[in-house]
């Protein structure tokens, strides 16, 4: 039978690394197929091949049986492929129906845009699939799962019969994620062809008919979903078994760290973005906050760090009230922060390492010595910082940019643990680092743990946060609306609260009840 | 009552606000000793139309470019290569030469600030500096060697003007007509004599060069938004890498922005060597390409928000130009310090305290200044513009809405 796609030893080199090694894909018609493997492990570049995004270097794509060789990703949208990216590729000050019809507006004479028939046939298209969007509205008006759904409405308004699908999973909650399995499924059941990566394991049994193994580049395995258990696909991703993010016996102290009572943040229409927080970390805790992201989180470590003004309530550090403190007055205090975006907040990406080591600190020592950066020392620190977190770098002169995610996540992870902090703030602490980094980074939170450090984790990922936390505080809408424990809660049911789902039906916060 | 009034069609809330204006300075210069009607003459409107053009297409040439991602703090230079390209043209061929060539000028100016941000991710502002300093070089050398006078061209010919016909007495296929917005300017009736004679202003002695301008705005915003190139450059600056994700040529949407751009800003600089001073001279866009980003910020990016940005910030110059005692432009301090008291209030309201205190010492200050002196400085026009975006921007900030990528370089395939 005819293959809907077939990949044949497909190379792709970067500068020093091999992205692809003659890997080899078969994706049958009307499937659903998923591409499995570490971060690092070629599936994006590979899908940014079929995509005509990059050129392979050797090796024969088919599509359909016929050879073809993508200039473009017009050309691959010509043959019918189209691909939902891992960052969702919208405008957020252009509204649903432009973006969608975006490169292939149907034009009258002038070159003007048919505005009533695109929204017809967007109307018909998400209809079909039971993808229901409003073309008019402005696409930052969208929560995540919808703008997820305006991606998949634009590849199938351009007539795609084969799907691709980066990552579809990593932004959206468990609610959602049945919601987006769902249509895959619709969408299968109409004839599409459809190929997801993930790294999710129970994800991808779920959804997926076949499954393709990568692990460094190379294809290692096509297996049947139906076969295969998630242990038997993580052997195959990693060649070993997965890391867990598990912490042992609660180091839990009576003292206090960080106490916030009644904090409340007002966004620029005074409407309370963090509302009436009372939050208590103690020594050696770490406290978990789950929540569907824009749901405060930022605001709250703002409201923590300084950078956002606290309408009412107040904040305590180590007994003392820091409410009115400036940020730089805290940093010096004691509160440390691994921002969430490494790149926007967490590092100048072309200054050096021992440069970057020493933001946040650039007051104190070992860093600066009176009105002065002392070189020598910050260097000699950042050579500290690169052994005792296993920081792979050349040297610490090099910009930050040459080093890979991880790294430069372990890098900022140093430069707060050795400030001697009294509370880590850290957001999405593993977001976007492959596993090997993954591992070391949970290791340095537990040993900070025992060592008697507070933390307030903030993450996506809620095998971490389950794995990692002493306690888990769900914040909806600004509010903490319950208190959980990690020993025994589900990423599911976690799921359903953060969505307000079980909240609604049960309103005593206790961990037993999702709405199913 | 606010609902009520975005209800309204757009030109006739336009009009709107406009009458209120009229009110206010009729009011401001009564106050003034002698008063001789010259903020609300035909004569201020009039220069108001012709200085305001300039800005007008600078502006539009900031949105075309700002759209596409591309900061051009380059239009002032661009607006020079126009002035001497349109000048030249003008005297060596015809004025409708002029106006081509001085589009052609800019949009060289245009297409060199396009190689430099697109294709070589040159920081946006660094080039668009770069061509501020090039282009008054450029100019220099050709008018020595063409017009065998460093500074300055001989007199230029320009497109002329129209009256329009009933409302100012223009004539109708060589016909005369009534000058009703005259008749009635004269009867002296405050505040309707006063709206007349503004009105008057307005619809005659129009330039033709100004009508083309003015084509310009419904057509800029049509272009942008009704069509296919438009969407494609307008996504170009707000997130490019969904277009290019799409198969949408970003780069040449850029360069098209960029290219159109210059050519808008040369189109300005060609009017005013041809209609507003008559000849080519060294240095006579005086700024006015960096108004013209001052009205694109003040428009907050849109082609209506520009024109009104250009009107308001052309109507001191147009009023100075017959001011030679300083006397109307004096009345302008009573104007701006009740309009600060204005935007106080609206801040108390809005419970934005330190908005309402900071707009409240700014009027009293203002409004001192115009009790203590009898005269304004002949400087207050041209920094009035700068003062306004200034104030914009302190007190109406968060309503602005600039491309999200405005001023970052893009670079294909960077995902």
């Amino acid at each position: 039978m005819v293959l809907a796609i077939e990949l044949i030893d497909i190379t792709k080199r970067f500068p020093g690394v091999l992205a692809n090694d003659r890997v080899n894909l078969r994706v049958e018609l009307g499937e659903i197929h998923a591409i499995v493997g570490e971060n690092g492990a070629g599936k994006s570049t590979l899908m940014k091949i079929l995509y005509g995004m990059q050129p392979p270097d050797e090796g024969k794509m088919l599509v359909n049986g016929t050879e073809v060789d993508f200039k473009s990703p017009t050309e691959a949208i010509e043959a019918g492929i189209g691909m939902v990216h891992q960052h969702v590729m919208l405008a957020d000050n252009l509204t649903v129906l432009e973006n969608v019809i975006l490169g292939s507006e149907p034009t009258k004479s002038f070159g003007r845009i048919d505005f009533e028939s695109a929204a017809q046939h967007l109307r018909e298209v998400s209809h079909a699939y039971g993808l229901d969007i409003e073309p008019n509205d402005l696409v930052e008006t969208l929560e995540v799962g919808e703008r997820q759904r305006v991606e998949i409405i634009k590849v199938l308004f351009r007539g795609a019969k084969i799907l691709i699908l980066d990552e579809p999973t990593a932004v959206l909650v468990p609610q959602e994620v049945e919601q987006l399995h769902h249509n895959l499924r619709e969408l299968k059941a109409q004839g599409s062809t459809i190929l997801v990566i993930n790294h999710k394991l129970p994800e991808v049994l779920d959804i997926a008919d076949t499954i393709t193994v990568l692990r460094q580049g190379r294809t290692v395995g096509e297996v049947k979903a139906s076969d295969v258990t998630a242990g038997d696909l993580a052997e195959l991703m990693v060649g070993s078994e997965l890391p867990s993010p598990e912490t042992t016996e609660s180091t839990v102290t009576d003292d206090v760290a960080l106490s916030l009572r009644g904090v409340t943040v007002l966004n620029e229409e005074d409407r309370p973005v963090v509302d009436d927080v009372d939050l208590v970390i103690h020594r050696g805790e770490i406290v978990g906050i789950a929540g569907v992201e824009g749901n405060g989180q930022g605001e709250l470590i703002g409201a923590i760090m300084g950078t956002e003004h606290v309408e009412t309530g107040t904040l305590e550090l180590m007994g003392q009230d820091i409410t009115k403190w400036s940020v730089r007055q805290r940093r010096e205090a004691g509160v440390g922060l691994v921002p969430q975006d490494r790149h926007e907040e967490g590092l100048l990406l072309t200054a050096p390492l021992w440069e970057n080591a020493a933001l946040g600190h650039q007051t104190q020592r070992p860093y600066a010595k009176g009105w002065w950066i002392d070189r020598a020392a910050s260097r000699a620190h950042t050579q500290t910082i690169r052994k005792r977190f296993g920081v792979k770098t050349p040297n610490v002169d090099v910009a930050a940019h040459a080093l890979s995610g991880g790294n430069q996540q372990k890098l900022i992870i140093g430069r707060e643990m050795t400030a001697d902090p009294k509370i880590l703030v850290l957001a999405h602490p593993t977001r976007g680092i492959d596993v090997g980094a993954q591992a070391s980074v949970w290791q340095k939170i537990r040993d900070a743990r025992a060592d008697g450090l507070a933390t307030m984790l903030i993450s996506a990922d809620l095998e971490e946060l389950i794995g990692l936390s002493d306690t888990i505080l769900v914040m909806l809408r600004g509010k903490l609306v319950a208190k959980l424990d990690p020993a025994n809660v589900t990423p599911r049911q976690l799921g359903s609260y953060m969505t307000g789902a079980a909240i609604e039906t049960d309103g005593n916060g206790s961990a037993d009840g999702g709405a199913e | 009552m606010l609902a009520a009034l975005h209800r309204l069609p757009t030109w006739l809330r336009f009009a709107l606000y406009a009458s209120v204006g009229v009110l206010v300075l009729a009011i401001a210069e009564s106050f003034e000793s002698g008063g001789v009607g010259r903020l609300t003459a035909d004569t201020a409107s009039r220069a108001m139309l012709k200085w305001c053009i300039p800005i007008l297409l600078a502006g539009l040439g900031g949105l075309f470019s700002e759209r596409a991602s591309i900061v051009n703090i380059g239009l002032e230079g661009m607006m020079i290569l126009g002035t001497w390209f349109g000048a030249w043209a003008a005297l060596e061929f015809s004025p409708w030469m002029g106006l081509v060539f001085g589009v052609l000028g800019g949009a060289l100016g245009g297409l060199i600030h396009a190689v430099a941000t697109v294709s070589f991710g040159v920081d946006h502002v660094i080039s668009g500096v770069a061509i501020n300093i090039m282009a008054p070089g450029v100019t220099t050398f050709l008018s020595s060697e063409v017009f065998g006078n460093r500074t300055q061209s001989p007199d230029v010919p320009g497109l002329g003007e129209v009256d329009v016909p009933v409302l100012a007495g223009g004539t109708f296929f060589g016909a005369e007509t009534p000058d009703i917005l005259g008749s009635i300017a004269d009867q002296g009736v405050f505040f309707v004599s006063d709206l007349a004679s503004f009105a008057r202003g307005l619809v005659s002695g129009i330039a033709i060069f100004s009508l083309i301008a003015l084509a310009l705005v419904p057509l800029s915003g049509w272009f942008l938004w009704k069509t296919r190139a438009g969407l494609q450059l307008r996504s170009a600056g707000e997130y490019p890498l969904a277009g290019e994700s799409l198969g949408v040529n970003v780069i040449r949407r850029m360069y098209l922005g960029v290219v159109v751009s210059g050519a808008l800003a040369g189109l300005g600089g060609a009017f005013i060597a041809m209609e507003l001073t008559g000849f080519y001279q060294n240095g006579q866009t005086g700024g006015r390409g960096f108004i013209g980003l001052a009205a694109l910020i003040f428009g907050n990016w849109r082609p209506l928000g520009i024109l009104a940005a250009a009107f308001l910030f052309g109507y001191p110059f147009g009023v100075s130009l017959r001011d030679l005692d300083g006397q109307s432009t004096h009345a302008l301090l009573l104007v701006v310090s009740f309009c600060l008291a204005v935007v106080s209030l609206w801040a108390a309201t809005a419970r934005r305290l330190v908005d309402a205190v900071m707009a409240l010492v700014f009027a009293v200050v203002m409004f001192a200044w115009y009790v203590q002196t009898d005269v304004a400085p002949d400087w207050l026009p041209n920094a009035m513009p700068y003062v306004i975006v200034l104030l914009v921007l302190v007190f109406a900030a968060q309503r602005l809405r600039a491309p999200a990528f405005d001023g970052q370089i893009y670079r294909r395939g960077a995902t």
